[in-house]
């Protein structure tokens, strides 16, 4: 009993063919489509790898662009395939690869999904990354005249700039960190001095953010320093103060964004995939149709198509079975001639 | 009555003439819909752009006329393209036939009119940027302060955007802060000494410091921004406000809006150029073209050759005959503009 069959005349045959080659044609630039998604992703995280640590994992752009160049070559080639389809003696040349083609067009189709669902899960591993970075790229934020590290603060003072964001966590984030180069420190004022007494490791820690920090939706000039002293600024509370600063932790801004950027893509990813599933369904069609078609100079004639010429478990059954011979038969070659009998298979 | 620049064209050259056509016509429509969409990236620029401009500044009016101008260049194009696939074929030609002498018409006295009034649009409104910036920046900076004003409330936000998007600070420098007051009365002390003495010290009783807000700020410096007491030598460790510096961004808004906008124009002036070349070469084909294939009586594929022609004969003649048919509805109108865009041509022709 064979899975899901369709009667083919020569008419239906044609047109599945047909439009079997119009959807490869479609499928190699929805490939070019995950390509660039791919090319895109990479580019965006290595343009914020300083706050990323360097060391973020490339794997789902790496996987999106293989897909996207594996999706143009095979969908090209089944796109041949189908034009020649309908000439008989074109397509005795394509005839024995069909099936081993249909198998790795199944596997590809696994492997697609499976990247389509790590679009959707590798905001995790981000987080992390995102967290040591931007913590690192903080502390180095005063190191202006340090060389592999003098960029650091004209990168944290654009991101917090570009994505509207403050700090790791929160602007508090800057308290706790020395983000004023000591050169630019007047080391015989007293308050300086008592500052530097007041913490064990002699660091200058003020209750002060950068001017990137800054948010200019606040009806006021922005408050940079003293943030945490009521009486520093006339009407000021700095518990019910909200339009001041950026609100948001730059991580949380990151992971954001990088986050709706993959879930599309992952969207994008899983369209595709179905699109790609229903070719290699019709392309299944397709081969046993033809393979059907039981006098080769008779083309008028009907055939049948099908998924699978048993039902599931059937064929199930005879894929193990063919394992196990597999198995047995290269047991044999190994044991040589002395087991005399090879054992025949159920 | 002679006719004004014929050309005889037999059948070879006049397929060739179709073809050719054809693909002028193509790019006729392609350059038409760039400008479109150019016109519409202007128009959008100069609307984020709003709040600085002065609502007086003619410099409006050129993204529309060109995004006008760009639509029947495309319509042109496409029309052309259309007619000279057609007049290959005889079968196709008849309902192309009757088209063909009204757009001549339009794309001649609309798509022509608005291409060079465009153009020159182009050219002369630049000029009108520079007191249009001058004068919105101006307000815009007076009431930076105004929050909660309605009708101002939003200076603020949209100024510190602009400075931090384009790198800019005050109209031609930072020191253009130290003369207004940017800070909202709402948040000075009235106790505090300081404030008393500076809204004492001038006569208008603003409160000017020598400071700048946060938008100013050169991410690029190698040490946190300063913002404030920038005209003391003394105020700031190693700081010497007579030197040069990242600190805060050196150039004004606007010299930087101004050579923003200006180039903008300019981009569009020359496709706006390129439009109005090519809708010339087109139009003068298809005139040809209709022409001759008027002379075989709209036979196409006759071995014969034919005369194609501008206009049937010289001005003089034509405005006669205009005249003597004064009566009758609208036919004169044909003849009478396409003069408009043809003296130049006629001259040596007549003389």
């Amino acid at each position: 009993m064979a899975l899901l069959k369709v009667k083919f005349d020569q008419k239906k045959r044609v047109k599945l063919a047909q439009g079997l080659w119009l959807m490869n044609w479609l499928s190699v630039l929805a490939g070019i489509v995950v390509f660039s998604l791919g090319l895109f992703l990479k580019i965006e995280l290595r343009k914020r790898s300083d706050v990323m640590n360097n060391s973020e994992s490339h794997f789902v752009p790496n996987s999106l662009i293989g897909m996207g160049v594996l999706s143009c070559v095979f969908n090209s080639l089944a796109g041949k395939i189908c034009y020649d389809a309908l000439d008989p003696s074109k397509y005795a040349k394509w005839k024995p690869w069909l099936k081993s083609y249909l198998v790795v067009c199944v596997l590809f189709n696994i492997v697609l999904f499976l990247v389509a669902l790590c679009c959707f899960l590798m905001r995790g591993s981000l987080e992390s990354t995102l967290a040591q970075g931007l913590k690192n790229g903080m502390k180095y934020y005063r190191d202006t005249d340090t060389p592999g590290r003098c960029f650091m603060k004209k990168t944290i003072d654009l991101l917090q700039i570009e994505f509207k964001c403050c700090g790791n966590n929160g602007f508090r984030d800057w308290f706790e960190i020395q983000w004023i180069s000591n050169r630019y420190l007047d080391f015989s004022s007293k308050e300086v001095k008592d500052r530097i007494k007041s913490n064990v490791d002699g660091r200058y820690l003020v209750d002060g953010v950068p001017f990137s920090c800054c948010n200019p939706n606040s009806p006021r000039p922005c408050i940079q320093y003293q943030l945490t002293n009521n009486s520093a600024h006339y009407s000021y509370d700095h518990q019910t103060e909200e339009l001041n600063l950026w609100v948001r932790g730059c991580r949380a801004a990151l992971l954001n964004y990088y986050g709706s950027l993959m879930n599309s893509m992952g969207a994008v990813t899983l369209l595709v995939w179905l699109f790609e599933v229903s070719i290699t369904i019709g392309l299944r069609y397709l081969h046993t149709a033809l393979e059907g078609v039981s006098n080769p100079e008779d083309l008028e004639c009907e055939s049948e198509g099908w998924l699978l010429e048993k039902s599931v478990s059937e064929t199930w059954k005879a894929f193990l079975e063919s394992l196990k011979k597999l198995g047995k038969s290269n047991q044999v070659e190994a044991e040589g001639a002395d087991t005399g009998q090879a054992p025949e298979a159920g | 009555m002679a006719p004004v620049l014929p050309l005889v064209l037999p059948l070879q050259p006049r397929i060739r003439l179709a073809q050719g056509l054809w693909l002028l016509s193509w790019l006729l429509a392609l350059a038409g819909g760039l400008t479109l969409l150019y016109s519409g990236h202007l128009q959008v620029q100069l609307w984020h752009l709003s709040t600085f401009l002065a609502p007086s500044c003619p410099f409006a009016a050129l993204p529309r006329v060109a995004l006008a101008a760009g639509a029947v260049a495309l319509g042109t194009g496409l029309v052309g393209a259309g007619t000279s696939r057609a007049s290959l074929d005889a079968a196709q030609y008849p309902p192309w036939r009757k088209v063909l002498g009204p757009l001549l018409v339009v794309g001649t006295a609309g798509g022509g009119g608005l291409l060079v009034l465009a153009l020159g649009l182009a050219l002369a409104l630049p000029g009108s940027l520079d007191t249009g910036l001058e004068e919105g920046l101006g307000t815009a900076l007076v009431h930076y302060k105004d929050t909660e004003v309605p009708g101002h409330c939003h200076a603020k936000r949209l100024l510190d955007e602009l400075q931090l998007r384009h790198h800019c600070c005050g109209r031609h420098g930072y020191k253009d802060w130290f003369g207004v007051q940017w800070v909202s009365s709402r948040y000075l002390d009235p106790n505090d000494q300081d404030v008393v003495d500076r809204i004492q010290s001038n006569v208008e009783g603003l409160y000017l410091i020598d400071g700048v807000p946060f938008s100013c700020c050169n991410p690029h410096s190698p040490r946190p921004c300063l913002q404030s007491r920038l005209s003391d030598p003394h105020a700031h460790p190693l700081f010497d406000p007579r030197q040069p510096n990242l600190n805060l961004w050196a150039q004004g808004c606007h010299g930087v809006l101004l050579g923003h906008l200006q180039g903008l124009a300019s981009t569009l002036g020359s496709m706006l150029a390129v439009t109005f070349l090519l809708q010339t070469l087109v139009l003068l084909g298809l005139r040809y073209l209709q022409t001759a294939l008027e002379g075989l009586g709209g036979v196409i594929d006759g071995e014969g050759e034919t005369q194609g022609y501008l206009f049937p004969s010289g001005l003089k003649d034509m405005l006669q005959t205009a005249w003597r048919q004064g009566g009758v509805a609208h036919r004169p109108a044909p003849e009478e503009t396409p003069p408009e865009e043809a003296p130049p041509k006629e001259g040596p022709p007549e003389a």
